[in-house]
């Protein structure tokens, strides 16, 4: 006992450098804004959780970019490992995505709810995207199974806990591949914004919709393009109808900022963030289109831009900006003023709404049968607006509005138009309607 | 099963209203539909406090070396006078004046400045101990002390109670300010044995009385306000 009193304390040499999508989001902290996401399993039985608290305590040591605190440097933050105790799991809230202080909860960057049958899992988007997340989710959830007593294989999105981090899965994988020649502009085009009555501090409205991944994939058959390319084409007509409906003198053009995971293009294991922003868009200045010429424009825009050799020459403008000796040295507190700065008046106002589809989810064919469904929530978004995030697993296929703004006029437009494709949709709600 | 008559989505059992359209769900055959349970929880969450123990060990570290130093070089080596009291009084109102940012947040703010005006008087009355003089303290450091202490708590009550748009609070300043010169300059002459009367105060008076007007018409007056609104954005 007196030898270990005395023993020295393990010097700390582990630490990670923030990764460049990363160092946006500790900038843009407010007291009522934090850029989290929140990804859920629904499973077939309520969860127990005890065992959920012991599924996520084995699991978490296998992820340490997760189970790490933010930290303030002089030049840079930076993520430091976090062996406080926590995360503790707890009952859901009405309130998903609340801001995320980083001297709360132990430090800790992630917050794990339990209700009735789902497993809800929140991460600041410092940590890692949202395949990062799903990784951690879905390693949680197959360990929590496990504990429960059934048997279920490593592989795809659920990792071995009992095996070593990999260091491809630490990397900062956009330095590795923002090796292009040239540096294309940014697109910054003042766009239409939705306006809204803001709904009070602590206040998240969501509007789930649940649909047959079947049903949409036929529909965007007919139109023949991607279910991303027909939600996209959707959702950038439920914005111009918004746009319409409030007979503007001056109409602005829609766009939205969709980030691509960049995982498919560049090989990479990284639980961290690798992911850019593309922004479709229509320009109403240009004449009136019909949801037809909207889908055929996504259509061709996707094409055109989603590919290795644009995303790189995408990632490399960013990583120059992170790379220029000049701003390095300049100290954080100038960096976080700038950066606020440039997203408040330039990047906030480049899109309309967000979007994010995180596709057709692969689990390991043992823990199908325990699984109901997936749902995923963006986070509150920064501006006044909504933001759209898609999941699909079997045959259902999840689509969340955040907001907290009181109207619902974008999602009512964008549901009553898959309706009017034909499309089932089943909607679920946390907004007050008594 | 319930969908909305607007929308023609299907609604989950437990909404009474369409989240889309406020639409609400009558189904006259089957009241008690309502009773299904909602997928959300009605529980609403709350950030947690953040704490800030670090900082008030660190500043309370800080200030209690700086007085120990200070009081052991006064007493060990420039032991001539008893300077290191300005030194210890200094960091004691650098720490009553902390004390609501980072040692108790939830101290009420008129007790702070309360608080902050008997450290600040503390202070002058080491001064006075320390040069042996204590007419000045009587007659002007004290009553300036406890104007300004009953000013700045009378606009801290007047934001707080009364309205705090950036109108009002721009009249609450030109109307304090006048307030204050006409004291100090009333303490000086107190203080000098001149005639009291006010000659400088009455300029800033003046100023701040045509301010005031101004202000107050564009309160009463709800066409200007909005347009002076629109026009100072900041």
């Amino acid at each position: 006992m007196r030898q270990n009193k005395h023993a020295k304390k393990p010097v700390r040499t582990t630490w990670y450098k923030l990764d460049l999508s990363a160092i946006v989001y500790p900038t843009l902290q407010r007291r009522d804004f934090s850029s989290v996401y929140r990804l859920s399993v629904l499973l077939k039985e309520p969860v127990k959780p005890d065992i959920l608290q012991t599924a996520v305590d084995k699991t978490l040591p296998r992820f340490p970019t997760y189970k790490s605190a933010i930290r303030k440097g002089l030049f840079w933050r930076y993520l430091e490992p976090n062996n406080r105790p926590g995360p503790f799991v707890q009952r859901d809230i009405n309130n998903p995505c609340m801001p995320m202080p980083f001297k709360a909860n132990n430090r800790y960057l992630l917050r794990i709810y339990y209700y009735d049958c789902r497993i809800s899992l929140e991460a600041h988007h410092s940590l890692g995207d949202g395949t990062g997340g799903m990784y951690l989710l879905q390693t949680i959830t197959a360990q929590y199974l496990r504990e429960l007593g059934a048997s279920i294989k490593c592989g795809g999105f659920v990792l071995d806990i009992h095996e070593e981090p990999d260091p491809g899965e630490l990397e900062d994988a956009y330095m590795r591949y923002s090796n292009a020649n040239v540096r294309p502009p940014r697109p910054s085009e003042k766009t239409y914004r939705v306006r809204g009555t803001k709904e009070p501090f602590y206040t998240l409205n969501i509007i789930n919709g649940i649909l047959s991944s079947t049903e949409v994939k036929n529909v965007a058959k007919q139109y023949h393009v991607t279910i991303t390319e027909y939600l996209n084409a959707v959702l950038l007509y439920a914005l111009l109808e918004k746009q319409e409906s409030e007979k503007p003198l001056k109409r602005l053009p829609v766009r939205i900022a969709m980030p691509v995971n960049l995982r498919r293009f560049f090989p990479s294991k990284t639980l961290r963030n690798f992911i850019t922003m593309i922004y479709p868009s229509v320009d109403p200045r240009l004449g009136e289109y019909s949801f037809e010429e909207i889908v055929l424009h996504v259509h061709n825009y996707m094409q055109y831009y989603i590919n290795e050799k644009f995303l790189r020459g995408d990632i490399t403008t960013n990583a120059a900006t992170q790379r220029h000796p000049l701003i390095r040295i300049v100290p954080l507190f100038l960096k976080d003023f700038v950066v606020r700065l440039f997203y408040t008046r330039v990047q906030d106002k480049n899109s309309s709404a967000g979007l994010t589809n995180m596709g057709a989810l692969k689990v390991p064919e043992d823990m199908v049968p325990y699984l109901e469904r997936f749902d995923i929530c963006m986070g509150q978004p920064f501006s006044r607006r909504t933001n759209c995030a898609i999941i699909s697993f079997q045959d259902t296929l999840t689509i969340g509005f955040a907001s907290s703004i009181k109207e619902a006029d974008v999602e009512r437009y964008f549901f009553r138009r898959l309706i009017r494709d034909g499309i089932h949709v089943t909607i679920e709600s946390n907004r007050e309607t008594s | 099963m319930s969908y909305c008559v607007h929308c023609g989505v299907e609604l989950d059992p437990s909404l009474k209203k369409c989240p889309l359209c406020s639409t609400p769900v009558l189904d006259p055959n089957n009241i008690p539909y309502f009773e299904a349970s909602s997928p959300y929880p009605s529980q609403k969450g709350k950030v947690e406090p953040v704490r800030r123990k670090d900082a008030a060990i660190f500043v309370s570290i800080l200030l209690l070396t700086i007085s120990i130093t200070c009081g052991l070089l006064n007493r060990l080596v420039f032991s001539r006078n008893l300077w290191s009291l300005l030194v210890i009084g200094f960091c004691l109102v650098i720490w009553v004046i902390c004390i609501p940012f980072i040692f108790y947040r939830k101290l009420s703010p008129y007790l702070a400045v309360l608080l902050d005006g008997l450290s600040i008087s503390f202070y002058l009355y080491l001064i006075s101990r320390l040069t042996g003089s204590a007419d000045w303290l009587y007659y002007l450091g004290l009553p300036i002390v406890a104007l300004f202490t009953l000013l700045l708590e009378a606009f801290m009550l007047l934001i707080m109670k009364i309205n705090h748009s950036f109108f009002s609070v721009t009249l609450y300043i030109f109307s304090l300010i006048p307030l204050s010169c006409i004291g100090i300059e009333l303490l000086c002459r107190n203080f000098l044995e001149s005639p009291l009367r006010i000659t400088w105060s009455a300029i800033v008076l003046t100023v701040c009385v045509v301010f005031i007007i101004a202000i107050v018409t564009i309160i009463l007056l709800p066409r200007v306000r909005e347009e002076a609104r629109r026009r100072l954005h900041f």
